[in-house]
């Protein structure tokens, strides 16, 4: 298994966790309510929703790229591209600092943690570390280079 | 190089993985989305008639009382509220086949709700709660907790846009008039079990959740008519 594939492994299931969300959000799942569950706080805040789109969306927008970039990564002609390691460094950077935002509004806002959403900022950071790693063995000098 | 740990990695296996967990995930998020989605309760008729008032809109002859438990400050209770309580007004409240009950339930995750409720009291008290019911619930983002921390100066403007007098109605916040009934109407949702906003009750059904009017229609009339075969069989 390389880096990438399990790249691709970990956004497949982001890809799933926002799905979820959205389905949730669009009230195909369960009901749209206000309780004293964190995640029906969170999903029922003003900033659930971002450009008009729910951000559970959003989510499932960027981890579907992610997951595409790294299958992508994984196909022989770009294996060796180093510009392929660049741009997964540089979506899943973007990813951590979009969640670091949320946790943010999280903590500091809406005062209330939703267990769903802080599983989706584990599964940004671990993509971005793969992709970190990914990176440096890139920038490593090569053999016979 | 992508370098494969353990020889060379297999794209078969790797597709086949890809495969099982989007399956598994699909099935998981049908099997979900396929439950029934409110949790459909029964009204406890065991456990002593309501003490707590809350406000009523209707006709005393309706044929069917629904209660909602809601809290002001909730986004889904303000959906509800702007969206399809007009229809429900218009279509089964005028026309006398229903009376609705509007009991508090301002939920502590709710920094700035206690003041709202506090706001509709004191409206009521000048004979005009469901006027600033439907302002404070039109407003929601204007006052919420995630907006100002000076609410009841918001909520006094939306009151002088109701026409209260303002005086009347700033000594009645300031003094907390309505504390108690606020209360009692929380401590009633608390006894039921209640748990969520908004939360409506028809006849011995309780629903939680943001109804749409059709289903809250169908509620009204499975009530009605559980009703209407009691009476027959008495």
């Amino acid at each position: 298994m390389t880096r990438r594939m399990l790249l691709a492994l970990v956004a497949l299931v982001g890809v799933l966790v926002a799905t979820y969300l959205t389905l949730y959000k669009l009230g195909y799942i369960g009901t749209l309510v206000c309780g004293t569950g964190a995640c029906e706080l969170v999903q029922t805040s003003r900033w659930a929703t971002f450009l008009g789109l729910p951000v559970a969306t959003w989510g499932v927008g960027y981890y579907v790229a992610v997951l595409a970039l790294a299958i992508a990564g994984t196909q022989e002609q770009f294996a060796g591209d180093r510009r392929m390691a660049t741009a997964l460094l540089a979506l899943t950077g973007w990813g951590v600092l979009f969640t670091a935002w949320l946790t943010y509004l999280e903590l500091f806002r809406i005062h209330a943690i939703c267990r769903w959403c802080v599983g989706s900022a584990c599964i940004v950071v671990v993509m971005f570390i793969i992709a970190l790693l990914d990176y440096r063995a890139q920038a490593a000098p090569q053999p016979g280079e | 190089m992508v370098k494969p740990q353990g020889g060379k990695p297999s794209m078969r296996a790797f597709y086949l993985t890809i495969v099982a967990i989007a399956v598994v995930g699909i099935a998981a998020l049908s099997y979900l989305a396929s439950r029934p989605r409110r949790q459909v309760g029964e009204w406890d008729s065991s456990l002593p008639k309501l003490t707590a008032q809350g406000h009523v809109i209707g006709s005393d002859s309706a044929k069917l009382e629904v209660i909602e438990f809601a809290d002001m400050e909730c986004p889904a209770c303000g959906s509800w509220a702007t969206v399809t309580e007009p229809d429900v007004r218009a279509r089964l409240i005028n026309t006398g086949i229903i009376r609705l009950r509007y009991m508090d339930f301002p939920l502590p995750v709710h920094k700035n709700t206690w003041n709202a409720h506090r706001a509709a009291w004191c409206a009521g008290d000048q004979g005009k709660f469901w006027e600033m019911h439907d302002a404070i619930y039109a407003n929601q983002d204007k006052w919420n907790g995630e907006t100002t921390d000076n609410p009841d100066k918001v909520l006094a403007g939306i009151a002088q846009g109701v026409g209260l007098n303002m005086d009347q109605y700033a000594k009645c916040v300031a003094d907390r008039k309505f504390q108690a009934q606020i209360q009692s109407n929380y401590d009633e949702a608390v006894r039921r079990n209640v748990n969520q906003t908004p939360t409506f009750v028809f006849g011995s059904q309780v629903v939680p959740g943001e109804l749409p009017y059709d289903e809250f229609k169908k509620y009204v009339d499975a009530a009605i008519a559980a009703q209407e075969s009691a009476k027959k069989a008495k």
